[in-house]
């Protein structure tokens, strides 16, 4: 017997009828990105980083020490495991389907946010490019500044429909809108 | 306060973020350490007042287990280790 699977996104009944046009406010479900959990061995923690950091088209996550995501919408699961396994000292795994990734940009965005965090997000203290781990509407999740007003969620699957109607509801009232990212 | 941890690898955050596992100062005996000391170790804890050592895991941060002295009247938080250092610092091995 063969079985095939079909890449059904687990916000898909969340995200439901007719689509509307993003407002300054949205957020952005990413369809299928690529989502790497990468842990360094004692003592290449640094090498580890710097190589990954090299990689093109990838984007670090920190979790904490020795440990991060590796990001991508543009290498695949396979092939970027593949570059990230020839790394010296790196235990890596794929958790694309584990992980839904979210973005959220509008410049009122840190008032969006601070609604459900406990962590300074200031421009200056948070600023681009830098990532954390922490409680995101009471789920771990990983937070990331990708531009002025914009970070992006990277929480677990089995937690992604609680924190989407958290935010989308911590949203209204900047009319924050909600969709997946055009491919 | 208490309530704000400075994570010494994640910075501060909220007291919500962690779990706390307990006392952090017995150490665990040997395995071939007999029946009393084991019983002490596991079981035997003092109740102190004022300045005390425990264990806080950063479940929803970066994941590591870390030591918090501090203040169990005022809240005063005096520092905050990682666990991994402080077992190095004990057995004498350079961290």
């Amino acid at each position: 017997m063969t079985l095939s699977f079909a890449h059904r996104h687990v916000l898909e009944d969340h995200i439901v009828g007719f689509e509307t046009k993003p407002n300054p406010h949205h957020l952005a479900v990413a369809r299928r990105p690529t989502i790497l959990s990468v842990l360094s061995h004692a003592g290449f923690e640094a090498g580890v980083k710097a190589a990954l950091q090299a990689l093109e088209g990838v984007s670090v996550r920190i979790c904490g020490p020795a440990e991060w995501l590796a990001v991508s919408h543009s290498v695949g699961p396979e092939a970027l495991l593949r570059l990230v396994r020839a790394i010296e000292g790196v235990s890596a795994f794929d958790h694309s389907d584990g992980r839904v990734l979210m973005q959220i940009t509008g410049p009122n965005v840190r008032k969006i946010l601070s609604k459900c965090l406990a962590v300074d997000i200031d421009r200056d203290r948070f600023p681009i490019g830098a990532s954390a781990s922490m409680q995101i509407a009471h789920v771990a999740g990983n937070l990331a500044r990708t531009g002025e007003d914009a970070f992006e969620i990277i929480v677990p699957r089995s937690y992604a429909g609680t924190l989407f109607e958290e935010v989308k509801e911590m949203g209204r009232e900047f009319a924050l809108t909600a969709a997946f990212s055009p491919e | 306060m208490a309530s704000l941890i400075t994570c010494p690898h994640c910075g501060v955050r909220p007291k919500e973020e962690f779990s706390i596992r307990g006392d952090a100062v017995p150490v665990r005996p040997a395995p071939n350490a007999g029946a009393e000391a084991w019983y002490a170790y596991v079981y035997v804890r003092d109740n102190p007042k004022g300045r005390i050592e425990e264990h806080w895991h950063h479940t929803a941060g970066c994941r590591r287990w870390l030591v918090v002295e501090r203040d169990n009247v005022t809240h005063t938080v005096f520092s905050v280790r990682d666990a991994a250092d402080v077992a190095k610092a004990r057995s004498g091995e350079v961290a």
